[in-house]
């Protein structure tokens, strides 16, 4: 069973308002294994363990997809912009090589 | 004199015996399953269309990574991202990596602006590539050296 992983969502400014366009950043802890490295401990090869496809939506409709790689930075870090045009839900579903999927969702409320 | 050229001729031999393995390692180390070199992987995206190199497209990396398993990458692409003119995909890519991808960014006109940043690792020193498709199909593209001191991959 996919244990729940930490992640965070959070908007660049973090106060906004409706017409303006945020930042989204999401970050995640997951090791990112290349599948080409070993366990210090065990001397076994880590098997490729990696994020390969996320998807961010607003209010259930996606707006921005990605397939990423192996060579992705572990605990991996991802930004991209948003347009404000008024209050909604923004959700950032992921899924990896092992098929864990997971989700993370954060309130988009703009001032005014 | 013949102890001298004994020991001289050890030394050459063991540096020789240090090297070559890493080296090797090195180059194997770096694939994996699904790798796809850099020429690969741009065939992959492009079918073998254009690309044009294009100030449009500002590709932001450090000049020399600290870390080379942890390195910021940031895409900045102008464009008014309405629903006729906008960012489609950004694709990053490394040129020497086993695995020549690193992420596939598809945008639509509701992000606002044709921006992507994330952390890749990088096995050497070699070029970040930013390959940009635009909605009317068109494939822009930017790269720049990053100095590698601690490879990212093992």
């Amino acid at each position: 069973m996919a244990e729940a992983r930490k992640s965070m969502i959070k908007f660049k400014p973090k106060k906004f308002k409706v017409g303006d366009t945020i930042k989204v950043d999401f970050i995640v802890i997951h090791p990112m294994d290349t599948g080409l490295k070993k366990d210090k401990k065990t001397g076994e090869i880590k098997p490729a363990h990696f994020i390969d496809t996320i998807t961010f939506s607003l209010d259930g409709k996606p707006f921005t997809t990605m397939k990423v790689w192996e060579t992705v930075s572990t605990n991996p870090y991802f930004s991209v912009n948003l347009k404000v045009l008024g209050k909604g839900k923004v959700t950032v579903e992921y899924s990896d090589n092992t098929g864990e999927k997971n989700s993370k969702s954060k309130k988009l409320k703009p001032k005014g | 004199m013949k102890r001298r050229i004994f020991l001289k001729s050890i030394c050459t031999v063991s540096a020789i015996a240090v090297t070559a393995p890493s080296t090797l390692l090195a180059k194997e180390a770096m694939k994996g399953e699904n790798a796809l070199s850099y020429d690969a992987a741009v065939m992959a995206i492009t079918s073998g269309k254009a690309v044009t190199a294009s100030d449009k497209v500002k590709l932001v990396v450090p000049e020399i990574a600290e870390n080379g398993a942890v390195v910021p990458v940031k895409v900045h692409v102008e464009s008014p991202m309405t629903d006729t003119d906008y960012v489609k995909a950004i694709h990053v890519l490394s040129s020497k990596n086993g695995n020549a991808r690193c992420a596939d960014v598809m945008l639509t006109p509701l992000n606002g602006k044709g921006y992507f940043a994330t952390r890749v690792k990088l096995g050497a020193t070699q070029d970040v590539v930013a390959l940009v498709e635009m909605s009317d199909g068109t494939f822009l593209r930017a790269a720049k050296s990053v100095k590698v001191t601690i490879g990212g991959c093992g």
